[in-house]
C-alpha cells in the first residue's frame, strides 16, 4: 500500500507544486515561447489586478464591477430562495402539488440556464434583469430540490410523535416538518449559490453593460490578456469567499442540532 | 510448514512517547497444522495480531515470522478470510477464486481442476457463475473460505469471519470449518470473540488483555478434545453440552470478565 | 408509476393549452415576447427547410454534438486518469493538489473569454472550454471514486499477490466505476452547458449560435426551436450515457437498489 503522507511533507509538496505551476507559467511567457500578448506572466496579472483596483475599465473598477455582478447575484439568489424553498417544501408535502409541478420542473431542469440568455436579451436587453433572470434559472433548482427533499423525507416517526401528543396541524408545520427540512434546504441554499454565480458569468458574458464578466469580455476585444485573468480571479475569490462562508454556516446550524459528522 | 512465530512483538500507533499501545512482548508460536484463537475484549489487539501475520502492518518492535523469514507484505501463503467477506462484486464466484491462482502462474488447466475441486468441497458448484450479491451471506463467506483454501497457503488466517453472519448460520459455518480443517489440515490462526466458537475449532486458544494487549492465557484444547473425543460428536449441540467444554468456556469467560471489569473502572 | 406518467401528460396538456390560449386567442403575450404555438412551428419548418444563421438544424445540431463529444471525451480521457493517479498516490495528490484548488472556484464560463483570446470564435476554443470545464468534475470523482474502495477490498487483492497492471484493471477501475460514472454524467453536462454559452458568445456553427442569430433578429420563435433543441440533444447523450453506466455497473445492487 502507499506510504502515508505527512501533513509536512504534504504542504511541502504543495507547494512544489504550486511552484512548479507558477515556474512554468512565467517561463512560458517570459521566454516568448507563448506570444507576450497570449500569456502575460504571472508578475504581470498581479500588476493589472492591482491597476483595476484603482482605475476604471470598461466603466468602472473592479470592485465596481465586482459590486455591480454581485447585486445581480444577490438579487436572482434571494428570488429563487424566496419562490424556490416554499414551493420545494409544498410539493415535499403535498402529493398531489408533486405530480403537478414534477414533470414541468424536470423538463426545465434540463435547460442549462444559459440557454434562457436569448430571451433574457431579448426581454432586459442589457438592464439588470437580464443577469438576474439566469442567476434566477440556475439557482432555482437546487432550492427547490432540497427543500423538497428535505420536506419528503422527514422520518415519519417525528410526525408520528408529534401526532400522538395531539399537536394541531399548524404547529406540526410549524414546529416539526420546518425545522427537520432545514439541513437539507441549507445544503440546497449552498449548491445554488455556487450555480447562481456561475450562471452569474455566463449571462455577463452576453447580456450586461457592467460586472466583471462584461469586464472580460471588454478585455477580451481590448486583447488585454492580463485584464481577462484577472477577471478570472476576482470571480474566482469571490465564489470561493461565497462557498466558504455558506459552508461555514451550515455548520454551525448542523453543529447545533449535534447532526455534524 | 506454516510455523508462526511473535518474537517480543510490540505494536504502538503514533509516537513512541504518546501513542496508543496496541501490543506488548506478544511471544506466541503457533505450530504446523496447529488451529489457534485469539479471544479478548475489544480494542486489546488480536485483530492487530493477524494483520502483522497477513503483513498489512508492521510491528514497531520484535519480528513476527512464518517458517523463519519475518513478514514484510501480502501475499498468498498467508490467505485471509475477512469479517466483511472482501469478494470482488463485479467478479463472479468463479472468477472471484481464479484471481489468486491467475496471480500464482498457473496454467489454465490446473485452474478449472483446483477451482472444480474446491466448489465441490464447499457445496458452491451449483453457484459458480452467480455474483456475490445474489448469494447470502453465509454463501459468500464460503467463497471467501474458497478463495483462500485454493491457493494452498502455509497459513490461513481468518478474522473474526463470522462476524458478520446471523446465529444460524454461524454455527453451520463453524461445523463445516472443522469438517474442511479435518480433510485439509492447515496451520490457522482465528480471531474472534466468540468463546464458544473459540473452544469449539481450536486446538489452542489464546486470551489476551485488554490494551496494551499482552497474552493472559495461553489453554490447550486439544487435549481436553482428544480425551473426552468430542470428535465423536456429530453436531455442535452436542459438543457444546458436554462437561469438558462448559468447564472450559466459562473458564475463558470470567478470565475475559476480569478484563472487562478493570476496563470499566 | 403510470398515475404520474398520467398526471404529467396531463399537465403538459394544460400547459400547452394556457400557452395556446395566452398566445393565440386571448393576446395576453405580446408575439415580440413569447412565441405562439404557430410562431414556434413556423421558424422550426424554417430552420428545417431553409435553415437560418449559416445551415439548416441538422448542421447546426450535428456540428454542436460533434463538439461536445469530442470535447467530452478529451475531459475525460485526461481527467479520468488524472483523478485516478491523484486518488492512489498521495504524493501526487499533494502536489498538484493546491493547483486544482485556484482552478477550481473559477467557474468554467469565465475560461471562454480567454479561449477566444486564445483560438478565435472557431472549434479549438469551444474545445478549449469544454476541456476546462468537463475536465475538474471527472478529476475529481474519479479521486473521490479511488479513495472510497474499502480496505478490505484492496487488502485482499494484496494478499491475492495481485501484480500491478492486473490490480488496476480487475480491481481498481471496477471499484471506483461508480464514481468515475458521476464524474462523467456532471462532465457531459457541464460539456453542453459550457458548449452552448461559448457558441451563444460567439461562433460560427451550432445551436447556441442559432440562438445568437435569432436573439439578434428578435425572432422569439427560433429562439425556442434553438432551446429546445438544446433540451432535447443534452437529454439524449445523457441517457446514452445513462445506459452505458447501467450496462457497465450491472453488479452494482446498492446503486440499483436505492434508485429503486
Amino acid at each position: 500500500m502507499q506510504p502515508p503522507v505527512t501533513f509536512l511533507q504534504s504542504v511541502a509538496l504543495g507547494f512544489l507544486g504550486l511552484g512548479l505551476f507558477i515556474g512554468l507559467w512565467y517561463v512560458l511567457s517570459v521566454s516568448g515561447f507563448v506570444p507576450r500578448v497570449f500569456l502575460p506572466s504571472p508578475g504581470e496579472v498581479v500588476d493589472r489586478f492591482a491597476v483595476l483596483m484603482e482605475r476604471r475599465f470598461a466603466g468602472a473598477t473592479l470592485l465596481g464591477h465586482l459590486a455591480a455582478s454581485f447585486e445581480r447575484f444577490a438579487y436572482g439568489f434571494l428570488l429563487a430562495a424566496v419562490v424556490g424553498i416554499p414551493l420545494g417544501l409544498l410539493m415535499g408535502w403535498y402529493r398531489l402539488l408533486d405530480e403537478i409541478v414534477s414533470p414541468l420542473f424536470d423538463g426545465l431542469r434540463f435547460v442549462a440556464p444559459i440557454a434562457w440568455v436569448p430571451f433574457a436579451a431579448l426581454w432586459f436587453g442589457t438592464g439588470i434583469g437580464g443577469p438576474i433572470m439566469i442567476i434566477f434559472a440556475g439557482a432555482f433548482p437546487p432550492c427547490v430540490i432540497n427543500a423538497y427533499r428535505g420536506a419528503k423525507f422527514v422520518d415519519p416517526r417525528l410526525i408520528e410523535a408529534a401526532n400522538m401528543l395531539g399537536t394541531p396541524s399548524l404547529r406540526v408545520i410549524r414546529e416539526v416538518l420546518l425545522p427537520s427540512s432545514v439541513p437539507s434546504i441549507i445544503a440546497g441554499l449552498r449548491v445554488s449559490a455556487g450555480l447562481g454565480w456561475q450562471s452569474l458569468v455566463g449571462a455577463e458574458l452576453i447580456v450586461a453593460s457592467a460586472g466583471v464578466g462584461y469586464m472580460m469580455v471588454q478585455g477580451q476585444a481590448n486583447v488585454s490578456t492580463a485584464t481577462v485573468m484577472s477577471g478570472m480571479v476576482a470571480i474566482g475569490l469571490v465564489g470561493l469567499a461565497l462557498d466558504t462562508i455558506l459552508r461555514l454556516i451550515e455548520r454551525v446550524i448542523l453543529r447545533r442540532r449535534g447532526l455534524e459528522h | 510448514m506454516g510455523v508462526i512465530r511473535f518474537d517480543d512483538v510490540g505494536r504502538i500507533f503514533g509516537s513512541k512517547a504518546k501513542g496508543f499501545v496496541a501490543l506488548k512482548n506478544i511471544d506466541l508460536e503457533i505450530g504446523d497444522r496447529e488451529f489457534v484463537a485469539i479471544v479478548g475484549p475489544s480494542g486489546c489487539g488480536k485483530t492487530t495480531c493477524l494483520r502483522l501475520v497477513a503483513g498489512f502492518d508492521h510491528a514497531t518492535s520484535g519480528t513476527v515470522s512464518v517458517d523463519g523469514t519475518p513478514v514484510k507484505r501480502p501475499g498468498p501463503d498467508r490467505a485471509v478470510v475477512f469479517q466483511q467477506f472482501a469478494l470482488f462484486p463485479w467478479k463472479s464466484v468463479w472468477d472471484n477464486i481464479e484471481l489468486g491462482l491467475r496471480n500464482l502462474g498457473l496454467r489454465a488447466a490446473e485452474r478449472t481442476e483446483r477451482i472444480g475441486a474446491i466448489l465441490d468441497l464447499m457445496h458452491l458448484a451449483p453457484y459458480a457463475e452467480h455474483f456475490p450479491h445474489q448469494l447470502s451471506g453465509g454463501m459468500q463467506q464460503r467463497v471467501a473460505i474458497a478463495r483462500a483454501y485454493v491457493l494452498d497457503p502455509d497459513v490461513l488466517l481468518m478474522d473474526e469471519p463470522f462476524g458478520a453472519l446471523d446465529a444460524q448460520t454461524r454455527v453451520v459455518m463453524q461445523e463445516e470449518l472443522v469438517r474442511l480443517a479435518r480433510k485439509n489440515p492447515r496451520t490457522v490462526l482465528f480471531i474472534t470473540h466468540a468463546v464458544e466458537e473459540a473452544v469449539y475449532l481450536a486446538d489452542r486458544v489464546v486470551i489476551m488483555t485488554r490494551a496494551p494487549g499482552r497474552i493472559k492465557e495461553v489453554l490447550d484444547v486439544a487435549s481436553i478434545r482428544n480425551a473426552e473425543d468430542w470428535g465423536s460428536h456429530e453436531k455442535i449441540e452436542d459438543v457444546m453440552d458436554l462437561e469438558s467444554f462448559v468447564h472450559l468456556r466459562t473458564h475463558i469467560w470470567r478470565s475475559l470478565r476480569e478484563e472487562k471489569a478493570s476496563q470499566d473502572v | 408509476m403510470s398515475r404520474r406518467i398520467l398526471i404529467g401528460l396531463a399537465t403538459l396538456a394544460v400547459v400547452f393549452v394556457l400557452w395556446y390560449t395566452a398566445t393565440t386567442v386571448l393576446g395576453l403575450i405580446a408575439p415580440g415576447r413569447f412565441p405562439s404555438p404557430a410562431e414556434t412551428w413556423s421558424a422550426l419548418v424554417h430552420i428545417w427547410d431553409r435553415g437560418y444563421g449559416g445551415g439548416d438544424l441538422v448542421t447546426h445540431a450535428l456540428h454542436s454534438l460533434r463538439l461536445v463529444v469530442l470535447g467530452f471525451l478529451v475531459a475525460i480521457a485526461t481527467g479520468v486518469p488524472l483523478g485516478l493517479f491523484m486518488g492512489w498516490n498521495r504524493r501526487a495528490e499533494a502536489i498538484i493538489n493546491p493547483i486544482f484548488l485556484i482552478i477550481r472556484p473559477i467557474p468554467p464560463l469565465a475560461w471562454i473569454p480567454l479561449a477566444i483570446l486564445w483560438l478565435g470564435l472557431g472549434d479549438g476554443a469551444k474545445i478549449l472550454v469544454i476541456w476546462f470545464s468537463a475536465f475538474v468534475p471527472s478529476v475529481i470523482n474519479s479521486f473521490a471514486g479511488v479513495r472510497t474502495i474499502e480496505r478490505p477490498m484492496l487488502e485482499a487483492s494484496f494478499m491475492l499477490g495481485t501484480p500491478r497492471l492486473r490490480f488496476i484493471q480487475e480491481v481498481l477501475l471496477p471499484a471506483a466505476s461508480p464514481m468515475i460514472f458521476t464524474g462523467l454524467r456532471l462532465s457531459l453536462q457541464a460539456s453542453w452547458t459550457t458548449l452552448v454559452a461559448a457558441e451563444l458568445v460567439g461562433a460560427f456553427y451550432g445551436l447556441g449560435r442559432v440562438l445568437n442569430v435569432a436573439q439578434q433578429d428578435l425572432y422569439p420563435g427560433m429562439i425556442l426551436v434553438g432551446m429546445v433543441a438544446v433540451a432535447i440533444f443534452g437529454w439524449g447523450t445523457t441517457r446514452l450515457l445513462g445506459m452505458l453506466e447501467t450496462y457497465t455497473l450491472r453488479w452494482n445492487t446498492a446503486a440499483l437498489a436505492a434508485r429503486g
